[in-house]
């Protein structure tokens, strides 16, 4: 993580000196060459001494096959995103979703939450168009309300859970009206305790410049994008990879006997997974050994807050932001899980 | 990032999604069939993308540079790339060059037994011998059905095998998922009366349903006496619960 954190502080701190770290590239070989020079020498030293047969371990193979399988499936949904968040950039006007929205940000909150609605797809899409609104001049709350919901009330995903959930439409309803709960809750909270300087200061500015077409501003901003938060969803993937591959299904069945414990833990297991949203009803069904409320925090919680997740906030807004909303987020998911899964299941 | 590696890393990640969804069947061994054309598109997209900056983007650099940094409210150069994106590198050459292998034995020897749904009513069964089943399906015949349609009938079931930690028994498993292989779940089936082969091996086993407990019932023991084993090879796409081919 090291390595990444330099990274995002170097991007955080001052902006405008980044060109001109760029036009210094030119002439001087810059780390990101040393470095990679560096780790092809030491992976080349590694597979002359031992082979290249621990890629093959059945450990490792596992991990591999989990680490590419979670990038793959959301490379499209991360592209759909850098798109759109691409376009609303160069091609809406600024003023668009200041007019759509109601004016006051404690009512924004719940109408941008509900309009999650209309993007379909996994989770890696919504946080790039959040970015994107963010920088037109929605209000961060309401921009966070609509990166949170998105991925859980989107028709794909509850038509998923009532597949997983035969014959109990009030596991879909109690999943939509948690995760809309938890969104807006997120927002106001927002409004009440955020700060605009746990926002990485980048996200403040760009959006359409005269003389610059407008074309060529989206290609840019799209391929700077998708490189960027490409480069978290690996990190990401690796992440939720080494859980996957370490933590057996089987110890689940150890934790499912307490009401408190499996609530919490179904939760936790939901992070580490990072399970993409369109599936994780069906691994929650999978679950039988625990109680519903456990498994509809385990959906509610997972699209919203995962490793994955934590790696591309980290990259698009920061990382003072992406641990207190992460943190803040999951305690509100599961307050809303416990809430409305006793009323309703 | 300079240009070059941009378009390095944007061009070989769309060639590795091509590779794996167009030009062959990788993307089986990852992602659910449904997201082929998605992918198809993803890759075809990168490498527009990737083109398009090689053939535009000549002399913007050390422009941009220039414009870019007097102009204080734009303060984020699209022509920089973050050096986190170096790891996309990794993807597109395990794609392109040393693609992991499909999820196996040792997946499934750590995953519990996926939840087989509840069945109203049971089909008859058909009338050739062996029966071609699914493991589901025959997990939900042992467990649930009332009829006892199987009792005494040679039934046909394909998988790989996973070692089963003690005895002589070994599991018939087959990992399905919804998603993509994070999701994967286990169907497993256990086979007595024959040494295990080696894990991972794909095999057709034909046999009877095992005596222990009530038939139908929770209480009997989804086991295959296992008469007939052959191996097999690998089906295109592993990852469903599918029946065994037949030889018409």
């Amino acid at each position: 993580m090291q390595k990444t954190d330099e990274t995002v502080g170097v991007l955080g701190v001052d902006a405008t000196t980044v060109p001109r770290a760029g036009a210094d590239e030119c002439r001087t070989p810059s780390w990101p060459f040393v470095t990679g020079i560096a780790v092809a020498l030491c992976l080349v030293a590694v597979v002359a001494f031992t082979g290249i047969s621990w890629l093959n371990h059945p450990a490792v193979a596992a991990w591999r096959t989990i680490c590419l399988a979670i990038t793959v499936q959301a490379l499209p949904f991360l592209l759909l995103g850098t798109a759109l968040s691409g376009a609303i950039n160069a091609f809406v006007p600024a003023d668009l979703f200041t007019r759509a929205l109601p004016r006051r940000p404690a009512l924004a909150v719940p109408v941008a939450g509900a309009a999650g609605v209309v993007l379909p797809g996994c989770e890696c899409a919504s946080v790039p168009v959040a970015n994107s609104l963010i920088r037109r001049g929605v209000p961060p709350a309401a921009a966070f309300a609509f990166l949170l919901s998105a991925p859980a009330i989107n028709p794909i995903v509850l038509t998923a859970t009532a597949v997983a959930f035969p014959g109990s439409p009030a596991m879909v309803a109690a999943r939509l009206l948690a995760s809309l709960a938890t969104a807006t809750v997120m927002g106001w909270l927002w409004l009440w305790l955020g700060r605009e300087a746990w926002l990485r200061p980048t996200v403040r500015h760009t959006g359409h410049q005269s003389g610059h077409s407008r074309w060529t501003e989206f290609r840019l901003g799209f391929q700077h994008d998708f490189l960027h938060a490409g480069g978290f969803l690996v990190v990401g993937a690796m992440a939720a990879a080494t859980f996957n591959v370490t933590v057996p299904r089987s110890v689940l069945d150890a934790v499912s006997g307490s009401p408190w414990l499996s609530v919490l833990f179904l939760a936790v297991l939901a992070v580490v997974l990072a399970v993409c949203s369109e599936a994780d009803a069906f691994v929650a069904a999978s679950l039988t050994g625990f109680s519903p409320t456990a498994r509809l925090a385990f959906m509610v919680v997972g699209p919203m807050v995962d490793l994955k997740l934590i790696a591309l906030q980290t990259g698009t807004f920061g990382r003072p932001f992406a641990l207190r909303f992460s943190t803040a987020t999951t305690v509100v998911a599961v307050l809303a899980s416990v809430l409305i899964g006793g009323a309703l299941l | 990032m300079k240009r070059h590696a941009q378009i390095l890393l944007l061009v070989l990640s769309g060639l590795g999604l091509l590779h794996a969804a167009l030009f062959s069947d990788l993307y089986l061994r990852y992602v659910k069939e449904g997201l082929r054309p998605q992918l198809i598109a993803s890759g075809v997209l990168l490498l527009l993308l990737g083109m398009a900056s090689a053939v535009l983007d000549r002399g913007r650099e050390k422009g941009n540079g220039h414009t870019h940094g007097h102009d204080v409210e734009h303060g984020h150069d699209h022509s920089i790339a973050p050096r986190i994106a170096w790891l996309l590198l990794l993807p597109a050459l395990s794609l392109l060059l040393y693609a992991p292998p499909a999820l196996g034995a040792f997946t499934a020897s750590r995953a519990a037994g996926k939840a087989v749904k509840k069945e109203k009513e049971f089909d008859p069964l058909p009338a050739a011998s062996p029966v071609p089943m699914t493991l589901t399906d025959f997990t939900a015949r042992v467990q649930q059905d009332r009829k006892q349609a199987i009792r005494g009938r040679s039934i046909k079931m394909t998988g790989f095998v996973t070692p089963a930690a003690q005895g002589g028994d070994w599991y018939l498993t087959r990992i399905i998922f919804t998603c993509c292989a994070a999701d994967s779940e286990s169907v497993k089936v256990r086979m007595h009366g024959t040494a295990a082969p080696p894990a991972d091996t794909w095999v057709a086993v034909t046999g009877t349903s095992h005596r222990q407990g009530t038939l139908g019932t929770k209480s009997a023991a989804v086991i295959l006496d296992v008469h007939r084993i052959e191996e097999i090879s690998p089906p295109v796409n592993s990852f469903t619960d599918d029946l065994p081919l037949t030889p018409s």
